[in-house]
């Protein structure tokens, strides 16, 4: 037989039984819509995810801070405590398994100086290793510190604050040109008593890079080289009274964070129970997503086991319809055969009808698949936006997708479809093959 | 060599046993004959005498206990199921007592059946299906399906149906089984005068001596056994005397056992 007339056959019997055609593929139609809704699901909680870590850090970030938060089981705030962060800790966390990088950050306030004008500024010195492990954004201009030259001061895309005149009135800020406007910075005067007889410390930026926009943490904070900062800090020291510059060397040998990253989102719970039993407090943005994460899993697999029962249910349904259109058509197959049909044409013939039922279940379903997207992103904001807001993005709720279809998906499930109608159709349709001429043409209908 | 080849099919040494239970029945019992090219040959006997059951020996339809059956000098009991379908693809053309017609299908679509089995065109198919069709008088009725037909006009769909890919032989079981008498002729007369005009063989089953009278021979089965090969070709020789036995006694039989559908 050419292809298709066998085409020309399967269909005609397909709607010979309308009704039961309709029944058996609405069955694959529920399937595959489950199938569909749930790893778009999937996926808009991925894309959720992702803009929640650009928003607010690296799921696999730990740090560990001064100020260490408690939380009791429940997960609600129980108070805070002080914990010493320094080098051997450091050693001890870079110990734990599963730790990837490990740097500790050095915060120090102080002004940028521009002409009369100043703008306050905090940076956070770090390991420049850690300017790559951490995968800090790229840059509109500048380089990230290297070996050769580590004097390079990072701003976030909006740093630094604007600058105002602090003797005028007018608090008018003004807009100055980090590539070519001169721009010094130094210390805050306050903090200690200056030496008298030495000039007040502060140091030209000569090499300043800019980052890009991430919508993160890093926008709004200023970066520095570790060893470089301890390089000017010592210098700054050098202008303190001798009683100042004993207490402010010693800030060095303490960090205000310790901050690591570990090499898997699934690990991050146990690297931070280790830190734990070394007697730290450590967080996490995973800790906050985490019963996020779990719900919306269970829902998932909730929606895949649906998926997978109404597939089953269905693939015994496409069987069920098979085996009963074979024996209403026991007659026609054995005049058929002894009309000289091959073995082979019958066997695809009923394939062809199996397959055919779930590829237009398949279709229906990827069609109908597309309509819930639309609706669970349109209405279904008060179940799903619980789920995953989680509590941290929630200022981002408003017109967020639930449910994102990706490209390849309704092939997935138009694929799944059509393999479920053909493995429940290729046993009745062995059958239909061994049926016996003489015998078949014997039965009455 | 050129004897042999004349003989179109032979069956030598059939034999059919049947095993109901423990129960064994011999239906074609050691049966020997051959059939030449052309010849239009008859099948004759009562119900039950293993006519059928022979006639579907002879197309492949049932498996032999024994002996064997060669069609054009190929032993059809030992080809593959894909190459009988073939074999009979191209040879072989089949009529029906109970016509055997599709019914999701118009008279169209089921003489166009075989044709479609042997990746024939759709144009060329449609085409030879049509001619086909208004040969045995059904050009008006070729959108018909089977259920909208009276039982001449489906026989005619069959006959149709059964030359259409011109076949060297066609096998015939009881085609006016379900037929009043006048159609009866009718249908015969077109399975004749088609089997004539190509030259082809048929086998035909038939408990009627009315229809066996088309026959150029007659092989009389009785129980499972060739009781006798009556040659009417020759009508000058001994033409009445061949044919009274066959016209008395298989009518008593008939008459005495009530008519039986095989």
């Amino acid at each position: 037989m050419r292809i298709s007339d066998r085409l020309r056959m399967g269909i005609r019997s397909l709607f010979r039984r309308k009704v039961r055609t309709l029944l058996t593929v609405l069955g694959v139609v529920i399937g595959c819509l489950f199938i569909i809704i749930t790893i778009s699901i999937g996926h808009g909680m991925d894309k959720s995810f992702e803009t929640q870590v650009k928003e607010y850090g690296s799921l696999t970030t730990i740090t560990v801070d001064t100020y260490g938060v408690i939380y009791d089981e429940d997960g609600n705030w129980a108070g805070s405590k002080e914990q010493k962060l320094d080098k051997n800790l450091l050693e001890q966390i870079k110990a734990i398994d599963h730790v990837r990088a490990v740097t500790p950050v050095v915060r120090a306030e102080g002004e940028l100086i521009f002409g009369r004008y100043r703008s306050g500024i905090s940076i956070s010195a770090m390991d420049k290793e850690a300017f790559k492990e951490f995968e800090f954004p790229d840059l509109s201009f500048g380089q990230y510190p290297t070996d050769e030259d580590n004097s390079t001061i990072l701003f976030g895309f909006y740093q630094p604050w604007e600058f105002y005149d602090p003797n005028s009135r007018m608090w008018t800020p003004v807009q100055v040109d980090l590539e070519k406007d001169k721009i010094a910075f130094k210390f805050y005067s306050w903090q200690y008593e200056r030496n008298e007889r030495k000039r007040e410390f502060s140091i030209p930026l000569n090499n300043i890079a800019k980052m890009e926009e991430t919508k993160s943490e890093f926008d709004y904070n200023t970066y520095m080289d570790l060893e470089y900062f301890q390089k000017i800090y010592l210098q700054y020291c050098n202008t303190l009274t001798l009683e100042d510059r004993k207490k402010a060397i010693k800030v060095l040998d303490e960090y205000q964070q310790i901050r690591l990253n570990v090499d898997n989102i699934d690990n991050v719970e146990e690297v931070q129970d280790k830190i734990r039993e070394l007697g730290f407090q450590s967080e996490s943005l995973l800790q906050y997503l985490q019963p996020t994460i779990d719900a919306s899993k269970t829902l998932q697999l909730i929606f895949f086991f649906l998926g997978a029962v109404s597939m089953f249910v269905s693939a015994i349904s496409i069987a069920n319809t098979m085996v009963m259109s074979i024996y209403e058509r026991t007659k026609e197959i054995g005049v058929m055969k002894v009309l000289g049909c091959v073995v082979k044409d019958i066997r695809l013939l009923f394939l062809f009808e199996a397959g055919m039922i779930g590829f237009l279940g398949g279709t229906i379903g990827v069609g109908l698949g597309y309509l819930a997207s639309f609706l669970i992103n349109k209405y279904g904001e008060p179940i799903f936006g619980a789920l995953m807001g989680g509590g941290v993005a929630m200022g981002d709720m408003q017109g967020a997708t639930f449910s994102i279809i990706p490209i390849y998906l309704p092939f997935l499930a138009l694929g799944i479809s059509i393999c479920v109608g053909l493995l429940s159709g290729y046993f009745p349709a062995r059958r239909a093959t061994k049926i016996s001429a003489i015998e078949a043409m014997r039965t009455e209908n | 060599m050129k004897d042999k080849q004349e003989y179109i099919i032979e069956v030598k040494n059939a034999k059919k046993i049947y095993r109901m239970g423990s129960e064994r029945i011999t239906a074609v019992d050691d049966v020997s004959f051959s059939i030449r090219k052309g010849e239009f040959c008859c099948l004759y006997g009562s119900s039950g005498s293993g006519k059928s059951t022979l006639l579907n020996l002879m197309a492949g339809i049932e498996k032999l206990t024994n002996g064997q059956i060669m069609i054009k000098g190929r032993n059809i009991h030992r080809m593959s199921e894909k190459g009988l379908a073939k074999f009979r693809q191209n040879n072989l053309g089949f009529v029906f007592q109970s016509y055997n017609l599709l019914n999701s299908m118009t008279a169209l679509e089921n003489v166009e059946l075989p044709l479609v089995f042997k990746h024939m065109k759709m144009k060329q198919r449609r085409k030879l299906a049509l001619d086909m069709l208004k040969k045995v008088g059904l050009g008006e009725r070729t959108k018909h399906k089977p259920t909208e037909m009276s039982g001449g006009q489906q026989q005619r769909v069959g006959i149709a149906r059964a030359f259409v890919s011109n076949p060297e032989i066609v096998f015939a079981d009881e085609p006016t089984g379900n037929l009043d008498s006048k159609t009866s002729m009718e249908v015969m007369d077109i399975i004749k005068n088609m089997a004539r005009a190509n030259n082809q063989t048929i086998v035909m089953v038939t408990h009627d001596p009315n229809l066996a009278q088309y026959a150029d021979r007659i092989i009389h089965i009785f129980d499972g056994k060739v009781d006798e090969i009556i040659d009417l070709k020759n009508k000058d020789t001994k033409d009445s005397d061949l044919l009274s036995p066959l016209n008395t006694r298989p009518l008593v039989e008939s008459e005495m056992l009530p008519a039986e559908q095989t």
